[in-house]
Parts: C-alpha cells; structure tokens; sequence
C-alpha cells in the first residue's frame, strides 16, 4: 500500500440516518477504523473516500455532485446501505432520483439496512488490501440474526407469498421456458423477515451471513428456480409443480375422505385454470344440450 | 445591515444535513431560517401504497435513531384501527425495547454533544460504552437499527430468562455512564461552563412553541405521553419525569442525563414484573375510521393519524415528529444569543431531520417561509 492516508466524508441525502449511525460507531476502538489509518473528516476537500448514505432526492443531487468534486484523489467512493446502493424501500418516493450511482461513479457498495459497523470496516479494510483480525465474538451476528437470505431448494415450490408480503419489492417472481425464477435482491431488502415468516414452506431463512459489498450490485441476489408444470390440453406452463403437490397434500391431509380421489385430484390438476373453465363450459352446454332435448320430447 | 451566515447543509459536522440561515449582528443572532429538505423521501406518500403490515418496515425507517417508537406509534394506531387488545406480555416488552431505544438515543446524542465541545475522550467513551446497547439489541431483535420488534397486535420476539439476564448485565454498565455523565453535568468542567446560560427557552415560550420532549421539560414543564397518555405497560410502571428550571442547554443536558436512569428503572421494573403469555395476536380486519396514536419518542411526542377506507392499504397516513414539534422552540433559542453558540443550541433540542423533513412553513401574515421542506 502507498503511503496515501485514507480521510473518509460522509454524505446524507433522504436515508433514515441508520447508516449515519453505524459508520459513527466505526469509530468505536472495537472496529478498528483507526487501526486501519482511516479517518472521518468533515470537508470534502479534506477527504479521498466519499461515503455515501442514503437515496439521494432531488435536493441533495446537487450538493452531492459538488462533493464528489472537491474530493482529492484517487476519488474512491463507497456506497453504504440498501438506500445508497438501490433506494431500497423509498425507491417509489416522489423525490428521489438515487441511488447516487446514477450521478457519480461508486467503486464499492456495502448492502445492509443498515449494515453491521463489522461490514463497513472489513470491506474496506478488502478493499485496500489489509487484513483485519476478526477473531472476537462481535465479529459473529448473533443467532437470530437478520441478514441474507438463503433458500432451502428442497422445500422452496416457488408460490411467490414472499415477494406478496415483502415489504420492500425485493422479490421478483418470473415465470420463463418451463421455470419459475424467484430472485431475492438483498440490496434492495430491508431484512424485515416477512418472507421467512410467511413462507408456507419454512423454504427462506434469513443467515447471519452480513458481509455482503460488493463492486457488482448486479450480484447482490438470491436465487432459486423451479420446474413448472405444463397443462395437458393447451400444452403452457401455468404453475410451479411441487406448489400442486404440496397443495394436494394439504388437502389430503385436512380431508381424509378425500384420499380415494387422489388420483382424479392429480389428474384435474394437470389441466390449466383456463382450459378448466372451457371444459367446464363444455359440461353446462351439453347439460343444456340434454334438458332441452328432454323438453322436446316431452312436448 | 445583519450579516448572514450560513450553516449547512454539507458543512458542519451536524449528523444530518440541514441549512440554517443565521441573521447576525454584532455576533448576535436576530434572525433564523431553517431550510430543510435534504432528507425529504415522501414517506406519508409511500404509506399509502403498502399494507399495514408491510408499513411496519417503512414507519422504522423514517428514522435511524428512534426506529422502534415509529413503528410502536404506528402499530398502535393500527390496532386502533383494526380493534385488536395487545397481550399483557407484549406490553411489558414494548417498554423495555422502547426504552433501551431511549437510552442509546440519549447517549448517542451526548456523544455528539462532547464532540462539538471537543472533548474527545468523553466522546469516545459514551460511544464506546453506547455501541453496547446496539449490539444488546441486535442480539434481541435481530437488527442493530432497525430492530422490526414491534407488530400490529404485539411485538414479534420474547425475551427469555437467558436474554433477561444479558440485559441486565449491560444495565450495570449503563448505569455507570448515566452517573459519570451526570458527574460531568454538575462539576466546573467544561460541560458546564459551556452550556450554562446558553440557548434560554422560558417556561411559557416553550408552552407557547409547543415545544415537546425533553426539550420542554428542560424548560420547567412536566410532560411526558408516558404519564400524560399512557400507552404500553407504561401506567403500572413507577418512574420519575425529569424535569429542570433553567431552561438552557444545560438543563436539557440534565434531563436527558437523568432520563436514562429512569430508563434503567422502568426495564429494571418491566423484567421483573413481566407477565407470562402470549407475546402477540392476530389483528383483525381495518375498520372504516380514523385514528390518532400518540407516544413519547426520545426527541419528545410522536403523532400518527390513520384514516382507513376500510381496505388493507391505509388511505392516509400523517405523522407529527418531535423535532418538527421543536424546530419552532429552537428559533427562539437562537433568537439573541451569540453566534458563537450556534452549534451547540442547534444540538441541544437534539434535532431529528429524518424525521421532520416533511413540510414548509409559510408565515401566513407576511408570506415568508420559515422552514422550507
Ligand atoms: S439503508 Fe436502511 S439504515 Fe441505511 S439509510 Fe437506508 S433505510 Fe436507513
Ligand atoms: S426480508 Fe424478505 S420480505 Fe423483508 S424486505 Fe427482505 S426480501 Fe422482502
């Protein structure tokens, strides 16, 4: 490493203070930011690093390009939280026009909401190359911690509850060549835990797994994919195989007289809702059909 | 002709960015205006596109510091809504989550206040000492921050014997810090010398502002929703409001100080009264109406309004801030004090711009903006 002390500025514009609070607590002798030879400085003309929190709206676009500018070189800007890295949960607000990487270029991006002062420290001590211990206990998260997600492949049948009651968007459901793709987007995520707890399957766990920078937010998924199952008569994929086994099991379940119909239940099922109400038509038509040659004859 | 000098949005070492037009004569301030903005993410809109329950996550994060009451605030005004009775337990474990919020709140800010006094060691003590409540949360709730403890209909994690007895152990520390702190606040060092006298808000101008917190109860007023209206576990717990006479920013450093002992009380209390049983219930459906939450955040009262058509996306959702509450107090601080001082009464009604960057005073009399949002 050159010789060139590191003198970090933060920037703040429409985030929650969250992150602002955690790079403070980076200052904590604990973390280790000074032994690093990192410093906080309060002008941008000072600093090298800019850090960056926050959505960005329309107010601060301006301030923050008049930062970037002053900053010495080599200029190096990290992006610190979900706000700054993908606007996270105020993606839909009016105001903003983040996340700041649309504006200047961002070398680093630390996901999060916020993320661990462990996070911010050790991704950048990567980032310049130094090693850090990380022997203490504090370095773990605690047990029951948020952090990103992981799927169990075995259990996951792709119904989409997850992205319905995810509280940040953070889940995209797409169906394409017989598969159905469920992409978690941790840096979007605000580590509620609302999909851990609503899956039907226990399929989605969040891990204590917190070191998530990255120089590629394109990265920052969880994935998983699913076959599909195709519909007999109009031959298109219409819904995720196991999510119609485990549906079937559930009823088989709740209703024991059922048991003897598994085979009719399997069989309705491989036909799609669409198809299912042409038939369905077709049954009352010559229903109709029938009746009316009843009335006939007997007239 | 007064000189105008400026502080913010970018500049000072304020945690968040804000501008504060400073009207000065001879050193003395005569005027202020305060430009907001740089936070504003229209978050009353963004309420309205969510469910209840997913406006959980949205309400923590209007604010990094006091999270937890936000969606306390908000959960409560939800259950309004939705008619549902909050398990005794669920109750008792608001208290303690809220009120460990409130403690590293509190010493955060003192944090910030050695810091612009240059006390470097102080800082780094109370820092130092305060991260300890975070990771104490962290292991609680899972998240340093944004801790989602709270839910419509309860909270969402219990606290076991075994956590009961990690937060007692922090506590011990704790209570150290708040009797070093308020050391600090009644010898001859410089946390006096430089808070005495400075940034006076009287008795009935802070009635008069609505000023709210402990911003006014620095000013002689005994106020606090916790009493006044109480929610939680709040009503069965034996605790002191604080409240000091001078009304300067020493007085309100001394409240804060001795609020957090009070803080260790009502946990202290609230694990050893904690009632077995169930920690949460499943809210019903929204009710067609409209409901008002009130709770004692940190910076001082919170307000959320709730109107419901009925739908599980609320139609409107409006929250008054503490800090907006005493934004208009701290005009008047600064109004005739020395420059000098600015920073330091700025500070002192430990200001939340995440939290208020949501409106635009115009004085209706003469058309000026007084707070630009
Ligand atoms: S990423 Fe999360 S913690 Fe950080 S500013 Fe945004 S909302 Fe706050
Ligand atoms: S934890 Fe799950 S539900 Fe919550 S924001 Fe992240 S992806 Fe969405």
């Amino acid at each position: 490493m050159a010789e060139t002390k590191i003198a970090v500025y933060r920037f703040m514009s429409a985030g929650c203070n969250g992150c602002d609070v955690q790079i403070l607590e980076c200052l904590v002798p604990r973390y280790k930011l000074g032994e690093l030879g990192i410093e906080v400085v309060f002008t941008p003309e000072e600093a090298n690093v800019l850090a960056v929190t926050g959505s960005l709206n329309i107010k601060g676009a301006e301030e923050l390009k008049k930062a970037y500018e002053k900053l010495k070189p080599p200029r190096i800007v990290v992006a610190i939280g979900n706000c700054a890295t993908t606007r996270g949960i105020f993606s839909e607000g009016y105001p903003i026009v983040g996340p700041p990487d649309r504006l200047i270029p961002v070398s680093l991006y630390i996901p999060g909401c916020p993320p661990r002062p462990q996070a911010i420290v050790s991704a950048i001590a990567k980032v310049l190359g130094a090693h850090l211990d990380e022997e203490e206990d504090y370095w773990k998260a605690p047990e029951g911690f948020r952090g990103r997600h992981e799927f169990d492949v075995e259990k996951c049948m792709a119904c989409g509850a997850c992205a319905q009651v995810c509280s940040s968007d953070a889940i995209e459901v797409s169906d394409s060549d017989g598969k159905r793709l469920i992409r978690i987007n941790y840096a979007r995520c605000t580590f509620c835990g609302f999909c851990q707890d609503e899956c039907p399957t226990q399929a989605i766990r969040l891990t204590r797994e917190y070191h998530l920078s990255t120089d590629d937010k394109e990265t920052a998924y969880v994935t998983n994919e699913v076959e599909m199952l195709r519909c007999h008569i109009c031959g298109s994929y219409y819904v995720p195989s196991e999510q119609i086994k485990w549906a079937i099991g559930r009823i088989m379940d709740k209703v024991a007289a059922y048991r003897d119909l598994r085979k009719r239940l399997e069989d309705a099922m491989q036909i799609c809702p669409t198809c299912r109400r042409k038939i369905g038509n077709i049954e009352n038509a010559k229903r109709l059909l029938a009746n009316l040659t009843i009335k006939t004859r007997k007239s | 002709m007064p000189r105008i000098v400026c502080i913010g949005p970018y500049k000072p070492q304020l945690l968040e960015p804000e501008r504060f037009q400073l009207f000065v004569e001879n050193d003395k301030i005569i005027d202020v205006n305060i430009e907001l903005g740089y936070v504003h993410r229209g978050v009353e809109d963004l309420f309205t596109k969510r469910t209840y329950m997913q406006n959980l996550a949205l309400a923590e994060r209007i604010c990094g510091i006091c999270s937890g009451v936000h969606t306390l605030c908000y959960a409560q005004t939800a259950e309004s809504i939705m008619d549902v009775e909050v398990p005794d337990r669920a109750r008792y474990l608001r208290c303690i989550y809220m009120e460990l919020e409130r403690l590293h709140s509190h010493f955060l800010w003192f944090g910030v206040l050695a810091h612009t006094l240059h006390e470097h060691k102080v800082f780094l003590k109370v820092m130092t000492e305060r991260e300890r409540i975070q990771a104490l949360l962290e292991y609680l709730t899972g998240n340093r921050i944004h801790y989602l403890i709270n839910t419509v209909g309860g909270v969402r994690r219990d606290i076991t014997p075994k956590k009961a007895e990690r937060i007692r152990d922090v506590l011990k520390d704790m209570k150290d810090l708040s009797n070093y702190l308020l050391m600090l606040l009644n010898n001859d060092g410089v946390f006096v010398e430089k808070t005495e006298g400075v940034g006076v808000l009287s008795r009935s101008i802070a009635l008069d502002v609505g000023a709210v917190g402990p911003t006014l109860r620095g000013s002689g007023v005994k106020s606090d929703i916790r009493r006044d209206d109480s929610y939680a576990a709040y009503g069965e717990i034996d605790f002191e409001i604080t409240t000091e006479d001078e009304g300067d920013v020493l007085a309100r450093t001394r409240v804060r100080a001795r609020e957090t002992l009070e803080s260790i009380r009502i946990i202290e209390q609230s694990l050893q009264n904690l009632p077995e049983g169930e920690i949460s219930v499943k809210p019903g459906e929204p009710l067609e109406k409209e409901e008002i939450g009130r709770a004692e955040a940190p910076r001082g009262e919170l307000i959320y309004y709730i109107r419901s058509n009925g739908t599980n996306i609320p139609e409107r959702v409006k929250i008054r801030t503490p800090s907006f509450a005493n934004v208009f107090a701290l005009t008047e601080m600064l109004r005739g004090d020395n420059i000098q001082n600015a920073r330091l009464i700025i500070e002192s009604i430990d200001p939340c711009f995440a939290c208020t960057d949501r409106i635009t005073i115009i004085d209706r009399n003469t058309g000026r903006r007084q707070i630009w949002g």
